[in-house]
């Protein structure tokens, strides 16, 4: 018997709690429980033998938390207790179930609200898959976190020799798991990696559960299995409150939404599956009828291709030496801010390009997509003419991506096709071949359907292919621009295809280009367009989008304009603010714009070291003097130096459009030491530092000291800042100082932290100890200067 | 469980945020007031808690049928006189966390406003679940919420515990290598319930081992010490 012919039933049985049984024979809360496959192997044997004899047609072994982070310290391995846990289930199933191998959440929270990277979770299965291999089938449940899943999946699918993989998540009544994600998310994420089976376990009770059910049954073709827990615990005395017959009659009703596979989770007992599997005997199975959308999505926000969607195009190097010079200083939060802004401009999508030959664009797109999946949630398009970058991108991106782009070469079909199939990404095929760009609509559509095709063939789904029929320069091919708007109406029309198109382009070397673009927009929207790249933060852009959507009867009862426009009152200027504010005005009362426009404004009249030195310093520190003498408080003093930050964001930009060197005071490192990740203290110190024009080398957080001395020699630095938060994590501050030292490094030190006092400090061998953050600053001037 | 605060202890963010008892400037107070908006409408409070009975062997308590050490002094003077031990988990949810990154790559004022909120906010929830606790075994006295790591009750035990509550299923509480909580802005702790009034034991500051460096020292929400909860029997 094999999964696949258990499928052909009307239903298939899973099995129900292991813990709760555990328990009830004398497992104490807090034990290991997956040590009993190796001490107790015939009280396993025995929960297991009675969910066989319930009519479990697949029961899991006993290694839900059988991971080496768990294991740890228990003085058994991985590659013991798994082998046990698969000999006592087989014992148990003598043939008449099949075995699943039960993985379950590592134990830790992944990147970036945790410190597990992705790639430590990968491996953590990958070790268990592999010791478990001779199960017939690998069970991933009560999830929920998807980043956690797919790494999981990844590992079974890469690990597993082919056998089935079905992943489970647990979701709240809301309809979102503990760390944000939707079901849709789930859904779109798990089919596209290929899973055999998906669904729901855990959490809460099967009613509760039921319109959660509704909604996945809803997201997927594939089969559902559904394992709620008999309600909830009582904290007094460990009992749930849904009995077995109870628990069997909510379940009739969710097998009535097309869920073949059911089971149950804590708290429930053999008795339960037998009632579960005698009061669904009589019911025959209906299969679903499901059509899942063209869609793609975050972890948290799904997409759904149903009208036009706006693709932000900022995030890419070319022709911006802003973004450029960002990239090679490796500076991810220049590109967290170009992010947020097109979000709050209006993108649903964001394009991601870090492409420049003179850095490794690989680890560059890694550490982008993974920043910036930690703070906005729209779904991202992941951009590159490299393979390799994008299949990097592809596996640390935690949701459905687009990947950006494909097209009619058969070097890129043969290439690009297997990693969108693998990775469960939809994907944009660009209209040019090994002969270039057709000139004609006829020669793009051509392209578009050889695409087409190849994708089909691979299994990629219709719905996933988005065509970009091309924009060329109507200055140099004047009638370029109606052929594309031909190809692009006939793929939408005679493929159903998604069309994309960059938007910009169109208007290059042309006057006006703002209003070549925006009628162009216009034109391609008319024309079928559903996905512009665009720039969302030119209003005339994203007027068009928006008035379009209103006048095609897409914007029902014009909800989104109004939204945009109805309250387009002028922002009030604060009362106080004179017609000649000074930069020292803004910065004291913290107007960030107005402080930025200043400075643009200063920056024709003076030299910028002249506005550094002689207006920003100054403020700064009289700001600084106030906060000392208890003026000024904290939130105050922040808001001071966001505005400084302003100012200086303008005055680098000047700088580098005049080609001059940047202001830099000397360089400065900062890192929150090993095993803290706490890190907003550091962050503080930070953006001040940077307002004073040091060079600040953020090494982020829970940073090993061997990479702090190896950044300190690097950079030749005078001084290192670190920062603890907790008292346990003291000790890794003073390793760090022990190691610089025993290397040598001719810096000094300067920590701090809530836990921290100058005696301790001292104690440590650190140089310096900072009280606050404008303390920090002062040990700066003093060290570097 | 879920928990839904209607607001937030505004007075113990500034509190945390350095004001002492000053009130902020105008534009501070809007911005905190906008804050919580923001972060009432994100958060997903959630708490958990299992109660055990307690067992003394030579004075030393320990949770019957719980696998969580109770090692040093410090606890067993806080549980002496209790019948009961109840461990708690709180929490207000990966988004906050999300809210915080977002805010620390926009706005540092922002940032550290909705950070002085969040930690305002863990400690209503913690009340909220006390409060519960409380309603489930009205008889019972309940001592002050002593976490790991107070005194020398080494944080070490922190995976335990969550284990025990089965938090990462339950709540989505976890704990990283070096036994720190995340989501950050989460608690755990151990209430003592007991059929007598318990001795006023100084809490906070006083019994705190982190009292002679820490910069909140007379600021942080364990700086008072409260009175037991004590409600009549009903």
């Amino acid at each position: 018997m094999t999964f696949a012919e258990l499928l052909q039933k009307d239903f298939v049985f899973f099995d129900g709690g292991m813990g709760t049984m555990l328990q009830a024979n004398g497992m104490q809360a807090g034990e290991r429980p997956e040590l009993l496959n190796l001490h107790n192997p015939a009280l396993v044997e025995k929960v297991q033998r009675a969910y066989v004899e319930a009519g479990s047609d697949i029961i899991c072994s006993n290694t839900f938390g059988a991971n080496r982070v768990k294991l740890a310290g228990s003085g058994a391995t991985v590659q013991q207790v798994i082998p046990a846990a698969i000999g006592c289930a087989r014992r148990a199933a003598e043939g008449k179930a099949l075995v699943a191998l039960d993985l379950g959440p590592t134990g830790q929270m992944l990147e970036p609200t945790g410190s597990l990277t992705f790639e430590e979770a990968y491996d953590l299965y990958a070790e268990q898959v592999e010791a478990g291999k001779d199960a017939d089938l690998f069970l991933i449940e009560t999830m929920t976190d998807l980043y956690e899943v797919r790494a999981a999946v990844l590992a079974a699918k890469e690990h597993g020799g082919g056998k089935p993989v079905i992943a489970l998540m647990t979701f709240e009544h809301t309809g979102r798991t503990f760390t944000g994600c939707s079901v849709s998310a789930m859904a779109l994420t798990l089919e596209g990696l290929g899973v055999d089976a998906m669904g729901i376990n855990c959490s809460i009770g099967p009613d509760e559960l039921y319109p959660v059910v509704e909604e996945l049954a809803r997201w997927t073709t594939l089969p559902l299995l559904i394992k709620p827990n008999a309600g909830l615990p009582d904290p007094v005395t460990n009992q749930y409150n849904v009995s077995p017959a109870e628990f069997a009659k909510s379940m009739t009703r969710i097998a009535g939404l097309g869920v073949k596979i059911l089971g149950g989770c804590c708290g429930t007992t053999p008795e339960y599956i037998r009632a579960l599997r005698e009061a669904v005997s009589g019911m025959a199975f209906t299969p679903r009828q499901v059509q899942v959308p063209a869609a793609v999505c975050s972890y948290s926000r799904t997409v759904v291709i149903d009208r036009p969607r706006v693709i932000g195009e900022r995030i890419n190097p070319t022709g911006k030496k802003l973004f450029k010079e960002a990239l090679l200083r490796g500076d991810i939060d220049y590109i967290l801010g170009q992010a947020i802004t097109q979000v709050h401009g209006g993108a649903e999508i964001l394009d991601v390009n870090v492409g420049l030959p003179a850095i490794d664009e690989r680890d560059m797109m890694v550490r982008t997509v993974k920043a910036l999946q930690g703070v906005v949630d729209v779904p991202l398009q992941l951009d590159s003419t490299m393979p390799q970058v994008l299949e990097a991108a592809l596996r640390v991106y935690n949701g459905k991506p687009i990947v950006n782009s494909v097209n009619g070469e058969e070097k890129s079909l043969s290439t690009v096709l297997p990693l969108v199939k693998k990775y469960g990404a939809a994907v944009v095929g660009l209209t040019l071949d090994e002969q270039g760009i057709p000139k004609t609509a006829e020669g793009r559509f051509r392209i578009a359907k050889r695409i087409l095709d190849r994708a089909l063939a691979l299994g990629i789904r219709r719905e996933d292919v988005y065509i970009d029929c091309l924009t060329l320069t109507v200055s140099a091919e004047q009638d370029g621009a109606v052929q594309t708007l031909e190809a692009l109406r006939r793929v939408k029309e005679e493929l159903g295809l998604k069309t994309m198109l960059g938007v910009s382009n169109i208007s290059f070397g042309l006057p006006n280009r703002e209003l070549v673009n925006h009628s162009f927009l216009l034109m391609a929207l008319q024309n079928g367009l559903d996905l512009p790249i665009m720039n969302p933060n030119v209003a005339s852009m994203m007027d068009a989008v928006r008035s379009y959507c209103l006048l095609a009867n897409i914007d029902r009862n014009a909800t989104d304009f109004i939204a945009a426009y109805g309250n387009a009152a002028p922002k009030a200027q604060p009362a106080a603010a004179p017609g000649d504010m000074t930069l020292d005005f803004a910065i004291e009362n913290g107007l960030k714009q107005e402080g930025a426009r200043i400075t643009r404004q200063l920056l024709e009249q003076m030299d910028s070291m002249e506005i550094v030195n002689g207006q920003l310093i100054p403020a700064l520190d009289k700001a600084g003097a106030a906060f000392e003498q208890g003026k000024l408080f904290l939130p105050q003093l922040i808001q001071a130096a966001g505005v400084a930050q302003a100012a200086f964001g303008e005055i680098r930009s000047y700088l580098t459009a005049h080609n001059a060197a940047p202001v830099n005071r000397g360089k400065v490192i900062l890192a929150t030491v090993k095993g803290d990740i706490h890190d907003i203290g550091k962050n503080i110190v930070k953006v001040l530092m940077e307002n004073y024009g040091y060079q600040v080398i953020d090494l982020g957080r829970d940073v090993p000291p061997e990479t702090i001395v190896a950044a300190a020699l690097e950079h030749q630095v005078k001084l290192v800042g670190l920062s603890a938060l907790m008292t346990t994590t003291l000790g890794a501050m003073e390793e760090t100082i022990r190691q610089l030292h025993v290397n040598n490094v001719p810096c000094k030190v300067v920590v701090g932290g809530a836990v921290l006092t100058a005696d301790y400090a001292a104690q440590i061998g650190a140089d310096y100890y900072a009280r606050d953050a404008k303390e920090s600053v002062d040990i700066a001037k003093q060290v570097v200067g | 469980m879920e928990v839904t605060l209607t607001h937030i202890d505004r007075s113990q963010a500034l509190r945390y945020l350095g004001y002492g008892t000053h009130a902020p400037d105008d534009a501070t107070a809007r911005r905190l007031e906008a804050c919580e908006a923001r972060l009432l409408s994100l958060m997903r409070p959630q708490y958990i808690y299992r109660v055990f009975p307690l067992e003394y062997v030579q004075g030393q308590p320990s949770l019957t049928g719980c696998r969580l050490p109770l090692e040093g002094k410090d606890i067993a003077a806080h549980l002496s006189g209790c019948s009961h031990g109840a461990l708690l988990a709180a929490t207000l949810s990966a988004s906050v966390d999300q809210c915080l990154r977002q805010a620390q790559a926009t706005d540092m004022t922002d940032a550290l406003l909705y950070d002085a909120l969040a930690s305002a906010a863990i400690e209503q929830v913690c009340d909220a679940a006390a409060e519960a606790l409380h309603r489930a075994m009205p008889a019972l006295y309940q001592t002050w919420r002593f976490s790991p790591g107070y005194g020398d009750f080494p944080l070490a035990v922190q995976p335990v515990l969550l284990d025990v509550l089965d938090a990462p299923k339950r709540i989505g509480l976890c704990a990283t290598d070096s036994c720190l909580l995340t989501p950050a802005k989460s608690v755990t702790a151990l209430i003592g319930l007991s059929e007598t009034e318990p001795p006023k034991r100084l809490r906070g500051c006083a019994t705190c081992s982190m009292r002679d460096r820490c910069a909140y020292r007379g600021s942080c929400a364990y700086g008072t010490p409260p009175e037991p909860i004590k409600e009549d029997a009903t």
